[in-house]
């Protein structure tokens, strides 16, 4: 199991039976009817927009913001593509839902100890070599699962060889590239996704910041550490001074005076 | 209070306590008995409200007091300003444990936060801010220590732990002016992760500098502030000379904010924001004219400065502009991307204010019991740059 694997979602095909939803919740063991929205009960969800049905669940980011934001680690990107979740490390601090930029992840607000919850890519079954649950139940091979670069090229060879749709794979650059890739015959602006201003992968922008750190503290410390040997030094002076040779006090040093 | 014969058992003080450890106390229920949505208006869509806002990110803003005054202190030398470095401290290690307790509402799981001790993952920013504040706490324990430690009847480990201190006394403050500047900077670099929904009036790449830079002001004017109401209500004696001169810092300083967030502004493409018909631009500006505006023109009116009063009311401006600041960083500027709707219920509000309360009353007691202030004023001495002749090198 060393090939990256990738979902891709063909919007034109997708007729909002909702089969997908239910199949997810199945295979995550969870009772109950799909929803409308995303939330801790529904890893997935199809809602329509002007005549089109559109998927939400976890993009698997190539460079996962939440995975990169996470601080005790709970969240990793394996190799083979699924961003999955450690439960045992969370302490509940949600920055990973705050710095998801498509805000999928989701958090049990009704429970007392509760968990972030979210599309796993249904970890398990694909290290067992099996499609995710969502694209196994399809009906009409909307979701159809695979490698990633063979997913990739069904993507690119559909946007070619049909001119209905929008020569655009979302999911291919944004955020630094994902393991879901959506392709339409509506720009993707207008159905609601998520159009980012650059493809830079967030995690990018906090380590820039980071980087920078031991910079300052290593010049930081350095100039402190000379300033209070300066300021020490004047103090040892004027006491040698004050306690040595008989001078005359109030002491008037040039030095002293400067910086009153 | 403090064995006075004729003062009333029941004040309006004394009720107001009351009635905010009640509903702290009945809020801290709701938070861990009843469930999230009694006690906050979170939701999936605003996973963050004002206890990190608030309580987290002004709580150590304005903190950061403590490090500035212990760097110009005992690094810098200015031993004019010894009298007032105690309290700074103080001021700086109730905030940070305020903080702390405050993270106890805040995370989901609290009692498994010691997780962040074994499991590190060095790339997250809040990593890096809860190893910062976790550290800069002990420092400031450290720091602190000496005036609870002075106070103990065993001579023997007082006197060796009092040399001892003073031995290390200047690696520790190093250490903290260099902790305490690290995540003062990583608070804001907690939100660069959150590019493409921040509004872009508090987007910058350098969200770290516009943290800090707006810390020192507002972590002076809170010593300000608290120096002031010490020596009107508690009877302590800090030269009034001292706290003008703390408050002659602070407005340069709102100044250099003000040049470097326009400048930032304009190249990272904020400056097309400024002047838009919408909600976030009213928060910015009161933003602007709370934290910098109308606190710089009272610094600098004389009539104003005059009076003790006017020095604390000027610096009370520039806190509210700090919070304000922060809350719009924090949540404000999100709002438009994550539309949550987001105001906070009742006990998010009610355990900040519990909290904020706890830290005033150790101060109160602390500066009561030990020795935090000066009591008597200090007959004047020449008002220069290592005043007394290096006396206090001496001590």
């Amino acid at each position: 199991m060393s090939a990256k694997k990738a979902l891709l979602i063909d919007i034109t095909k997708c007729i909002g039976c909702q089969t997908c939803s239910s199949a997810c919740k199945e295979a995550h063991g969870i009772p109950g009817d799909p929803e409308p929205h995303l939330s801790a009960t529904a890893f997935n969800a199809v809602r329509e927009q002007d005549g089109h049905y559109i998927r939400k669940m976890c993009m698997h980011c190539e460079q996962p913001a939440c995975a990169s934001a996470c601080l005790v680690g709970a969240l990793r990107k394996t190799e083979f593509g699924p961003v999955i979740y450690d439960k045992k490390k969370c302490i509940g601090c949600r920055y990973c839902m705050m710095a998801c930029p498509q805000s999928v992840p989701r958090y049990e607000w009704s429970k007392l100890a509760p968990y972030m919850k979210k599309c796993d890519m249904c970890y398990e079954r694909v290290s067992q070599g099996k499609p995710t649950a969502c694209a196994e139940a399809c009906p009409v091979q909307a979701t159809i699962f695979g490698d990633r670069d063979e997913i990739l090229h069904e993507a690119r060879k559909r946007i070619v060889e049909d001119p209905k749709y929008v020569p655009h794979i979302y999911g291919e650059r944004e955020f630094g590239g994902a393991s879901m890739f959506f392709i339409s015959d509506v720009e993707f602006e207008k159905l609601g996704f998520v159009i980012p201003k650059d493809d830079e992968p967030l995690p990018e922008v906090s380590k820039a910041a980071l980087d920078e750190a031991p910079t300052v503290v290593l010049v930081g410390g350095t100039l402190l550490a000379g300033l209070y040997w300066i300021t020490n030094r004047r103090k040892q002076v004027l006491l040698a001074e004050a306690q040595g040779k008989t001078i005359k006090f109030p002491m008037t040093h040039d030095d002293a005076e400067d910086r009153s | 209070m403090n064995g006075t014969t004729t003062k009333p058992m029941f004040t309006v003080w004394r009720a107001l306590l009351a009635v905010i450890f009640l509903a702290g106390a009945y809020a801290t229920y709701l938070r861990f008995v009843v469930g999230w949505s009694a006690a906050t208006n979170l939701s999936d869509a605003q996973p963050w409200g004002v206890w990190v806002g608030l309580a987290t990110l002004c709580g150590v803003g304005l903190s950061a007091g403590g490090f500035t005054v212990a760097a110009a202190v005992y690094l810098l030398g200015m031993e004019r300003y010894r009298p007032i470095a105690r309290a700074a401290v103080l001021i700086a290690y109730l905030g940070y444990l305020s903080v702390c307790v405050g993270y106890a509402y805040e995370l989901g799981l609290p009692w498994l936060a010691w997780h962040a001790f074994i499991y590190w993952n060095p790339h997250s920013v809040l990593f890096d801010v809860c190893f910062c504040i976790l550290a800069y706490t002990t420092v400031l324990t450290i720091e602190f220590a000496p005036v609870i430690v002075e106070k103990l009847k065993w001579t023997g480990f007082r006197d060796k732990f009092l040399h001892w201190h003073h031995r290390l006394a200047t690696a520790v403050v190093l250490a903290g002016v260099l902790l305490s500047s690290m995540h003062q900077s990583f608070l804001g670099g907690l939100f660069l992760i959150f590019k493409g929904k921040i509004y872009p009036l508090w987007y910058t790449p350098y969200l770290t500098t516009m943290f800090y830079l707006s810390a020192i002001p507002a972590g002076l004017a809170m010593v300000v502030i608290t120096l002031y109401l010490c020596n009107r209500s508690l009877k302590t004696k800090v030269d009034p000379e001292i706290i003008k001169e703390v408050a002659w810092v602070i407005s340069p300083m709102l100044i250099i904010n003000l040049v470097w967030r326009m400048v930032d502004l304009i190249k990272h493409g904020g400056g097309a924001y400024l002047f838009l018909r919408r909600p976030e631009t009213a928060y910015f500006w009161i933003e602007i004219a709370l934290f910098i505006v109308i606190p710089v023109v009272m610094f600098n009116t004389r009539w104003i400065m005059k009076r003790p009063e006017g020095i604390y009311w000027s610096s009370a401006v520039v806190i509210m502009g700090f919070i304000t600041n922060r809350i719009n960083v924090s949540i404000n500027s999100l709002e438009r991307a994550t539309q949550a709707g987001y105001v906070p219920k009742w006990p998010e509000m009610a355990v900040t204010v519990m909290l904020v309360t706890c830290a005033v009353l150790a101060f109160r007691y602390a500066v009561l019991y030990l020795d935090v202030l000066p009591r008597r004023a200090v007959p004047e001495r020449a008002r220069r740059w290592l005043a007394n002749a290096g006396i206090a090198a001496n001590a």
